[in-house]
């Protein structure tokens, strides 16, 4: 799972193995903590300015920290340690850039809906959706939902156990 | 008491945690006299042939004639 990075607009990303660090100009007030307490990692006059080699990511983390406004932030680049980031953490995405938080993923994470194909047999649906059949459209959470395959059901679209007796094979 | 930064994000978070657990995730739409549509975001797992997948829109077939099983391959429509 990732986060959704694409909210990221107007700026640059740096990571090294452990971070990320966001890099947002319009939001620089020019308070330049940054490259007076790290210009290893930030120095103005280089391209780029940001050097994620330039020292260790705890020294990074403090540094991105100091930052008076949301011009520099970071996550974990390990999702699930972002989420139990503390509010110590002044410039973690949480704090400053809730957006940043939110995942694409939400849909994709979610349950996908389990759709079997069963041994000669029917189809079963199983999970969080909505199903139309003749005029009818309905909403199905958390159900099960057999579709018949062989054709010959009497209960259609649904399965009624007729594949047995016909000896479906498929 | 307006929500602080952090609380309105418990909620933001809560209500996304919601969203994933009861939304909808595949559309399923049986067409008449032909196959069974299915997209969205689904695990297609076919216990008679032991493939699965996760495909973003499959045509189940529904008459039993397919060459082509689980999916459809047009047989319906012959007679």
């Amino acid at each position: 799972m990732e986060r959704n990075d694409s909210k990221f607009t107007g700026g640059k990303r740096y990571k090294n193995n452990d971070i990320t660090v966001y890099w947002k100009p319009s939001a620089c007030v020019h308070a330049s903590y940054c490259y007076r307490e790290l210009i290893e990692v930030f120095d103005p006059s280089r391209r780029p300015w940001i050097d994620m080699n330039g020292s260790d990511t705890d020294k990074i983390i403090e540094i991105v920290n100091l930052c008076p406004t949301d011009a520099l932030t970071w996550k974990w680049n390990d999702e699930a340690r972002n989420d139990a980031v503390g509010n110590d953490q002044v410039n973690h995405i949480k704090f400053r850039r809730p957006d940043l938080m939110e995942t694409k993923e939400i849909i994709e994470e979610a349950e996908p809906v389990s759709v079997k194909i069963m041994v000669d047999g029917p189809i079963v649906l199983k999970g969080n959706f909505s199903i139309a059949y003749s005029d009818i459209s309905k909403d199905v959470q958390d159900g099960i939902i057999s579709i018949c395959r062989c054709g010959e059901s009497d209960h259609q679209p649904f399965c009624d156990g007729r594949h047995r007796k016909i000896g479906f094979n498929g | 008491m307006a929500a602080t930064g952090k609380s309105a994000l418990m909620v933001n978070i809560a209500v996304m945690e919601e969203k994933k657990q009861n939304k909808t995730q595949a559309i399923i739409e049986v067409i008449d006299s032909g196959p069974l549509k299915i997209s969205g975001n689904i695990f297609l797992k076919d216990m008679q042939r032991g493939t699965e997948d996760f495909p973003k829109e499959v045509y189940l077939c529904r008459c039993g004639k397919s060459d082509n099983k689980p999916f459809c391959d047009g047989s319906h429509k012959k007679k």
